[in-house]
């Protein structure tokens, strides 16, 4: 393990090349490049999730901390480890400072392993819009966790209005064990009946305020088509506020399913004793690995998320996203004057991209690009669609 | 109508759960239940990827009561699962398992045993669904069969659905694998066979697939025009083990070549299925197996050899003769390599050469297309002395993995091109504990998914080619060869006879 203070993209760039180089025989094949956008005070459990989610998909990690964005200078400190604490794979953790904060893509470009597809996951609150986070614009999945916001149904309701394929949210990785236990359920009332099951309504016990219980409710009705309620429960429920799920079938049937509290879920359904089904509180890194399996468009989820949120057209949206700047310091988001960068600063000036760049890389080339973002085009900025007053149904 | 609305081809994040049923093992306290199969069931249960209602019950002659048999059961799981332990899920798997003890030609137990899966049908509502895994000598094969028949557990109906999960070796030559087939299948239906060979359910083989049928780039140079011969081995490090008995009458050939060397062989040599189901591969792999020729020549071209005390690993190793139960004048052989060819469009004079054996330098399995040296080479002869042919090489075990071989200037001032090889380790780019083979195979027979199962005419056929061998090796004494060496000399004529040599895998 290496730490760089006061450095520069370039430089990281060399040093990873030196580590590997030295390494030995180190991993070398890498699947995908994670970027995980972390806060400093959590960055030790983001760190922790993507070392496990590596060992099951070894891939370059890459920690992006924001720090103190109105430091007068700008500074990279970067921490580059291979086989080490964050996993089998290559590994930078980079804390920002000031301005560079805001082009922290100006850093993360070169370092992404070469066309692999780029994931970014964010361990701190995502902005509202992730267009305007260029480490979003340059990923191919985009991973969010409503289930972390202060007001979860809020956050689901704003990434439904941001909602582009290829967004995904760990909300809806929670839920992946109910809903493969909910399916088991179904079939074997499939395999006793021999036809047709059809969901009539049901109802969700838990926490109504949970992303996960909101999105499993959100599912079964874009499956079947009847609606649960999500109803409180008397017990304290687990990190995805489901306690037990009801679905009342045609024929006068009920399936119930309930945690029992034990990593296991108990299923009840007619003419049958009750069985219980694995179904474990997952770690955050476990929750990621099934996020980095597929990096296809998750059409089911896109699916719950239109109903339970009632925004839209989600599956039609374009995948592609492009970098809308927004400057924090100007609150209408207009662009800055590009000599606000440093100047009056009792620190000097700003670093900027030397003229010469021998021995430097790409880096060098991009160099830090102030205000206004040259490669993004028009910036057009959407108004949301209105929604209705507590869509979340 | 979608029978279930919840179910949804999309939705790539839920597993394939089997329907409820019940798993039956014959011979549950044998070396391959308690090493492979409980572990396996244990791992799919912790994965959530067996039904809600499920139940394992376990035929023996041992007189154990449920409890003594779900203790035996949790030590077997524990010891070799490969998912970590979690109390609490066998807890619930335990709560399923009984034990019914009896011999096989005991009618009576297998009345009991009838019974026990009508009273888990109604108590566990496992929905009439099984699945019977016969982990006992195919001697037992006949007695056990007739007695399902006789007790009716055998018979699928629209309803309910039973499989039969038969293990190596299916019979001993053609006839008695016909025999085999005809017996079992005279008790189940065709589809409900499932013959287990273990290599088929290794991700790597299954990668094949992928490799060969999913990238623009080998298939064309996948032919004879471009490779020159393909060899496929199966090393062991390891001696016969306790099997002396069985190994005494199977020996090489019958034990690895016969199954697991020529459905590798199918797959590499295999044209490509209409659709990736169980029905068109195995279509293929027939069809590839029916052209298989054996050399006209055989007294060079097909050898087999014994091992004889020597050094493995910096240990002192018996000679096969020197074993416990074998004897001191056996003429079974250890070491079996043969040539044969694919007598297709697509490989006509490309020689395939299968080595299987036992106490070489180390435990390997590989298949390796070697390829044609460039028709033209514009260098000066002296630059490309060290050039070999080009090698695509597919790592089964261990190391799971493909390797591609090619050449490469020396760096410096002076042209010099040497081999060098390019790795992709399948546990380096995707770690996700790949499933054993036995999990992975034994989800499937409780799916009914029977894509990685040979049909019977494929062992019959299989067995068509390895008759004439045994046939022209009777009575030969097998060619010696040390403990920890590549085989005897006579394999390495083999292939020098035609300017070739092995590869050291």
């Amino acid at each position: 393990m290496t730490t760089l203070w006061d450095t520069t993209g370039s430089a990281v760039v060399k040093e990873l090349a030196a580590q590997r180089r030295t390494g030995g025989a180190v991993l070398s094949g890498v699947a995908l490049t994670l970027v995980v956008v972390a806060d400093e005070a959590r960055v030790a459990e983001a760190e922790e999730a993507a070392a496990g989610a590596s060992e099951q998909h070894p891939c370059r990690i890459l920690v992006v901390v924001r720090r103190q964005i109105d430091a007068p200078v700008p500074r990279l400190d970067a921490e580059v480890t291979i086989g080490g604490r964050l996993g089998p794979g290559e590994a930078v953790v980079m804390r920002m400072y000031g301005r560079l904060a805001l082009h922290a893509e100006s850093v993360v470009l070169p370092l992404l392993a070469a066309d692999a597809p780029v994931v970014t996951w964010w361990h701190s609150d995502p902005p509202s819009r992730l267009t305007t986070d260029a480490l979003a614009v340059i990923a191919d999945r985009r991973i969010t966790d409503s289930a972390s916001a202060a007001d979860q149904l809020a956050a689901l309701r704003t990434r439904a209005q941001d909602y582009a394929p290829g967004d995904t949210d760990l909300a809806w990785t929670r839920a992946t064990g109910w809903r493969a236990t909910l399916t088991s359920a179904l079939d074997s009332v499939h395999g006793r009946r021999g036809d047709a099951i059809r969901v009539l309504g049901g109802r969700i016990e838990g926490d109504p305020g949970a992303a996960t219980a909101q999105l499993l409710a959100g599912w079964v009705e874009s499956r079947a088509g009847a609606r649960l309620e999500v109803v409180p429960s008397a017990r304290h429920s687990g990190p995805s506020g489901i306690d037990s799920v009801v679905l009342q079938l045609d024929q006068d049937e009920e399936v119930r399913v309930h945690a029992d509290r034990r990593g296991g879920a108990v299923i009840s359904q007619p003419y049958r004793s009750d069985a219980t089904m694995a179904l474990p509180d997952r770690s955050l890194g476990d929750l990621l690995g099934e996020e980095l399996r597929r990096l296809d468009p998750d059409e089911p989820y896109a699916e719950a998320l239109e109903v339970t949120t009632g925004v839209g057209g989600l599956a039609g949206r374009a995948s592609v996203r492009s970098h809308v700047w927004v400057d924090p310091a100007e609150p209408h988001g207009a662009a800055a004057p590009a000599a606000q960068v440093g100047d009056g600063s009792p620190h000097g000036e700003a670093p900027t991209v030397p003229a010469d760049s021998e021995g430097a890389d790409e880096v060098a080339e991009h160099g830090e690009h102030d205000v206004p973002d040259p490669t993004a085009p028009e910036s057009r900025p959407e108004q949301p669609e209105e929604s209705e007053s507590g869509a979340v149904r | 109508m979608i029978p279930n609305p919840l179910r949804d081809p999309r939705d790539r994040r839920l597993p394939r759960v089997p329907e409820p049923c019940a798993l039956v093992v014959f011979g549950i306290t044998g070396d391959l239940a308690r090493k492979k199969l409980l572990p396996a069931v244990y791992d799919l249960a912790n994965r959530g990827l067996l039904p809600t209602n499920f139940a394992l019950l376990g035929f023996a002659r041992r007189d154990w009561g449920d409890q003594d048999f779900a203790e035996l059961a949790r030590d077997a799981a524990r010891n070799a699962a490969r998912t970590p332990w979690r109390e609490e899920v066998w807890e619930r798997l335990a709560g399923s398992v009984r034990f019914v003890q009896g011999s096989f030609d005991d009618d009576n137990a297998f009345d009991e045993l009838a019974a026990a899966l009508g009273d888990l049908e109604s108590s566990h509502g496992i929905g009439g669904n099984a699945a019977f895994y016969l982990s006992i000598p195919p001697a037992m094969f006949p007695v056990v069969l007739k007695q399902m028949e006789r007790t009716g557990m055998a018979e699928s109906t629209p309803d309910r659905w039973r499989r039969v999960v038969v293990e190596k070796p299916f019979g001993t030559d053609l006839a008695s694998s016909r025999e085999l087939n005809e017996l079992v299948d005279s008790v189940f239906s065709a589809e409900d066979v499932f013959r287990i060979d273990h290599y088929l359910g290794k991700e790597t083989v299954q990668n094949l697939m992928a490799l060969r049928f999913a990238n623009e780039l080998f298939e064309p140079v996948w032919n004879g025009h471009h490779v020159d011969s393909v060899q496929i081995t199966m090393a062991e490090d390891v001696g016969i083990g306790g099997r002396a008995g069985f190994y005494e009458k199977t020996g090489a050939a019958r034990d690895v070549l016969q199954n697991h060397l020529l459905q590798l062989l199918a797959l590499t040599a295999m044209e490509e299925p209409v659709e990736f189901s169980a029905d068109e591969i195995r279509t293929e792999k027939l069809k590839v197996l029916r052209a298989v020729s054996l050399p006209e020549d055989m007294r060079r071209f097909a050898v087999r050899g014994q091992y004889e005390q020597g050094w493995l690993a910096g240990q002192r190793a018996k000679g096969y003769r020197q074993e416990e139960g074998v004897d001191g004048e056996s003429l079974t052989e250890t070491y079996a390599a043969v040539r044969l060819g694919v007598e297709t469009r697509r490989w006509a004079g490309v020689p395939f050469y299968l080595r299987t054996g036992k106490r070489l330098p180390r435990r390997v399995t590989e298949i390796a297309l070697v390829f044609k040296r460039a028709p033209h080479l514009p260098f000066a002869d002296t630059d490309t002395e060290e050039l070999g042919n080009n090698q695509l090489v597919v790592r089964v075990q261990p190391d799971e993995g493909v390797t591609l071989k090619f050449g490469s200037k020396v760096p410096g001032s002076v042209m010099e091109v040497r081999d060098v090889s390019m790795d992709f380790l399948y546990g380096e780019q995707f770690t996700e504990t790949s499933p054993e083979a036995y999990e992975r195979l034994l989800l499937d027979v409780l799916l009914g998914d029977a894509t990685l199962f040979p049909r019977n005419a494929e062992v019959e056929a299989s067995w068509a080619v390895i008759d004439p061998l045994e046939e022209f090796w009777a009575g030969t004494t097998p060619e010696p060869y040390r403990a920890g060496e590549w085989g005897p000399r006579a394999a390495d004529d083999m292939l020098a006879a035609e300017g070739r040599r092995w590869r050291r895998p």
